[in-house]
């Protein structure tokens, strides 16, 4: 029997009736879309009015403490700088990993990778003075050397021993920011200093701030917030059109199918893990670089893991990373104002923030709208 | 019992069922045939309780029932075996039939008396298990038995089984039917739900036919034969019983010497197999699962390790390559389990179709994956191997059963493969379907393919094979040059090992 015969067989959806269901398709994808995005406000909406609830409950000014918390950020120039230096750390950090969730990898690393980059940046911008330009992009490419390299060892011993990426990536952390500790209180604190810091870098190394640019304070908001769509968009070309990424895409959704198609699992663990640490590399470049000028001995605290979360937050999806991270750091710094002005203290804002994560990895409010949706089609279904 | 006027849309607009209306009678062994698709799945999940039907209703004995769930579907004496067995492998036979009814003292579970009703259940309906050995121990037969005992030990007096002779050997199937007789005989109801007519044909005592949704057609077995009711199925006449022997066989492409290898548990699972497939001609192997062939299959893929032996393929050894050179080499698999890593269901059919071939210029454009050349390349596979899907760009979990293996079929014969190991092709798929993988299988061997077909279906590996080889604890126990001239029952003896055969069955 030939081809054509066998459009018989299966009298598949004729020439109209074709393209009615495409259409339907095409529509059911746009609502799909916007099921997604109404969860996410929906989700945060949630969130926020159970923190207000207990702030109710705990007797607090409630009305006032929710003006500052979503105003605050705008209330200053400085204010709406740090929301763009946390919004352009965490969507890096966020990126980083997206690549490796979305292999089914559970990456935990971004934290060590981040402290490797900006030891790395501190270094060569200290050790190797550049004319402008270059004064920037080397450190800063160096740094993501160094997050491909830590980021390597996790990806390396699970391809090569098994090893569970999650536990070693993790334990990885601890051991690089303690380096990272030793190395810098050791050899880059300059003598007679008063806190444990290295020098700060030449200007050639610092990415220009908004502040320098418009005279305006902006506080150390810099230009590397241009990497913010830069990187959402090579992250999402990466997995979306060229063949790691597809098989990245094939592996996370079913590793047997891979496996079976000729892809090579060992490539796909070790390609990510070094993409996923040369991405948070970056991180690290940008806060040394950009927002500290130096290299600090505190340079976050679990910043690599609220990017895991930014990344959950998001589904893991490239496009939708950078707004999650703006909505995380908004709340962050509209709860830190709320705190400057009145008597209200960060747990709120933090606990909404949990949340929200909750609400997500729950995928309570996703299935809410869809059942919302559904019933209402079969509502409509009904004579 | 009775089905009123049953309608079943889904929320996509698909409407499964349309005003279905037949009655069952107590006592009876009701068969319900039909292809994918044409409903009789979303009929038994509103009977069971898995879907609530749009309008209509059900009646026990005149008075009508709703069945909200599948809890609610056993309380009214309903049991379904499921098509995939539902077992906890670690669980003794015993645990798994008695799994959340198991008889209790003093707020423990009595295992002794478990063991016991079952064991007396399984004398009761002459369905031989081992209460003790642990499920992932024992055949497919077993388990299936089990299942139904699990529904029995329930209290079911209606039994629903999806498809149960899919992974029976002939043997199995008689003792099967056996065992249905005397659940008839003894008042109960059983629906019977299967591809194979022939089957049906012997054990049904009414046989209810669907087609898109609707019934079409309601007969026994007395007034109506093979052709008839395929006919009746698919609304058209088929004949895929008949034999189209391979013209001439050319050179040998693919050639399995002394292959050994270990299955998932580290026991041995093939020993020293000796294959030769020829350009032009499907060589099939038979066997009761679970004695070698899977991962036989798998090894000549590339996706287990063999203990020792050789591949070649078209003279070159083959046997350390990678998955991806040997599909490079002209090398094709229809895989044996196409859900577990035939497809990625919540992936695009697209994605799905390009698994082999994304790194090629068909699909490419500037160095990238071209969303456009796929596309391009998707529709023609779809609209040229007929899979009903609205776009290429829908999951392909999306699909039904018969449609995904389309799918599979149509990445791996897409282009001409040089040698195809085809692994259970039409397992649960449609009468339709069926004819149609068969047809393209025929016309991948006239054009001078290679084909390995493993198939648990005696009758579709007899039909379609030029060679026949029966593989038994991992050793191939008998070839067949001659395939005109076996029977299943040929078969079945060399499957079952010539010891038993010589009791009288």
């Amino acid at each position: 029997m030939t081809a054509t015969e066998s459009a018989a067989v299966a009298p598949p959806v004729p020439g109209d009736d074709r393209e009615a269901a495409r259409a339907r398709v095409h529509r059911q994808r746009r609502s799909d879309l916007v099921a997604a995005f109404v969860a996410m406000i929906v989700t945060i909406v949630i969130a926020l009015a159970i923190g207000f609830v207990i702030l109710l409950i705990v007797g607090k000014d409630a009305v006032a403490a929710y003006e500052w918390l979503l105003t605050g950020p705008f209330s200053r120039t400085t204010r709406i700088g740090r929301v763009l230096i946390d919004t352009t750390t965490l969507t890096i950090l966020g990126l980083s990993v997206a690549i490796p969730f979305r292999a089914g990898l559970m990456s935990l690393g971004a934290e060590g990778q981040l402290y490797m980059g900006a030891l790395t940046a501190a270094v060569v911008g200290l050790a190797f003075p550049l004319p402008p330009g270059l004064g920037i992009l080397v450190p800063a490419l160096a740094a993501m050397v160094a997050g491909a390299i830590v980021g390597f060892v996790p990806g390396w011993m699970k391809a090569q021993f098994g090893a569970n990426e999650l536990v070693s990536s993790l334990m990885l952390n601890t051991v690089l920011v303690r380096i990272y500790g030793y190395i810098l209180t050791e050899y880059l604190t300059e003598e007679g200093s008063t806190s444990v810091a290295s020098a700060y870098l030449p200007n050639e190394s610092l990415i220009p701030t908004f502040t320098q640019l418009t005279g305006v304070s902006f506080d150390q908001a810099n230009l590397a917030v241009v990497l913010v769509p830069i990187l959402a968009v090579a992250v999402w070309l990466i997995l979306q059109r060229t063949s790691l990424g597809y098989e990245v895409r094939m592996t996370g959704s079913n590793r047997l199918f891979a496996a079976y198609g000729g892809i090579s699992s060992r490539r796909v663990i070790i390609l990510s893990f070094i993409i996923s640490g040369a991405i948070a590399g970056i991180a690290g470049a940008h806060l040394v670089q950009g927002v500290n000028g130096r290299a600090l001995l505190t340079l976050s605290v679990g910043t690599g893991f609220t990017g895991i979360m930014i990344a959950i937050l998001a589904r893991n999806n490239p496009i939708v990373i950078p707004f999650a991270a703006f909505f995380y750091s908004y709340l962050k710094i509209g709860g830190d104002v709320m705190e400057q002005e009145l008597s209200v203290g960060t747990e709120i804002v933090n606990v909404i923030l949990a949340l929200i994560v909750l609400l997500v990895t729950s995928q309570f409010v996703m299935s809410l709208v869809k059942r919302r949706r559904l019933s209402r089609l079969e509502a409509k279904g009904q004579p | 019992m009775r089905f009123e006027r049953i309608r079943k849309e889904y929320p996509n607009g698909v409407v499964a069922c349309e005003s279905i209306s037949f009655e069952i009678q107590p006592g009876t062994v009701h068969a319900i045939i039909g292809e994918n698709g044409a409903g009789k799945s979303t009929l038994m999940k509103v009977l069971y309780g898995m879907e609530q039907p749009s309008s209509g209703q059900i009646l026990f004995d005149g008075q009508a029932v709703t069945i909200p769930s599948p809890q609610s579907a056993i309380d009214h004496g309903i049991g379904m075996v499921h098509q995939a067995f539902m077992t906890v492998g670690t669980f003794t036979i015993t645990q798994n039939i008695t799994l959340g009814a198991e008889p209790q003292r003093r707020g423990f579970v009595d295992s002794r008396r478990a063991v016991a009703e079952v064991d007396e259940l399984a004398r009761r309906f002459q369905l031989d298990i081992d209460p003790l050995a642990r499920a992932q121990d024992v055949s497919v037969g077993m388990l299936q038995r089990a299942e139904i005992l699990k529904a029995l030990y329930r209290g079911a007096r209606i039994l629903i089984l999806d498809e149960p002779t899919a992974v029976l050997t002939p043997q199995e199937t008689i003792e099967l039917f056996r065992a249905l007789r005397g659940f008839a005989a003894s008042g109960r109801t059983v629906i019977f739900i299967s591809h194979k007519l022939r089957e049906v044909l012997e054990i049904a005592d009414e046989i209810t036919v669907m087609r898109g949704g609707h019934l079409v057609g309601q007969t026994t077995p007395e007034a109506t034969d093979e052709v008839a009711l395929a006919g009746l199925m698919v609304g058209r006449s088929i004949a895929i019983a008949d034999r189209h022997p391979a013209a001439a066989a050319g050179e040998v492409a693919l050639e399995v010497a002394g292959l050994s290898c270990l299955n998932d548990l580290e026991r041995p699972a093939c020993t020293e197999v000796d294959l030769e497939v020829r350009a032009g001609e499907i060589v099939g192997i038979v066997g009761v699962e679970g004695n070698g062939q899977t991962e036989l299959v798998e090894v000549i893929a590339g996706l287990r390790a063999p203990t020792g032996g050789e591949i070649h393929l078209h003279g070159d050894v083959i046997t350390q390559a990678s998955v991806r050179s040997r599909r490079a080499a002209g090398l094709h698999h229809i895989p044996e389990d196409r859900m577990k890593n035939g497809v990625a269901l919540p992936e695009s059919i697209e994605d799905n179709l390009i698994v082999d071939r994304y790194t090629g210029s068909t699909v490419r454009r500037h160095g990238l994956l071209s969303p456009k050349r796929i596309g391009r390349f998707a529709e023609e596979l779809i609209s040229r191997f007929g899979v009903r899907a609205a776009d290429s760009k829908v999951p392909a979990g999306s699909l039904s059963g018969g449609n995904i293996q389309k799918l599979i079929v149509a990445r791996e014969l897409g282009d001409q493969p040089l040698v195809l190991l085809a692994s259970q092709p039409t397992r649960g798929v449609d009468i339709g379907a069926m004819e149609f993988i068969y047809a393209e299988l025929r016309e991948a061997r006239d054009a001078g393919c290679a084909v390995l077909l493993v198939s648990a279906d005696l009758g579709e590996a007899l039909t379609l094979s030029d060679r026949i080889a029966v593989i038994r604890n991992g050793r191939v126990v008998a070839r067949f040059d001659d395939v005109a001239a076996v029977t299943e029952e040929d078969l079945g003896r060399h499957m079952l090992g010539a010891a038993e055969s010589k009791e009288p069955a």
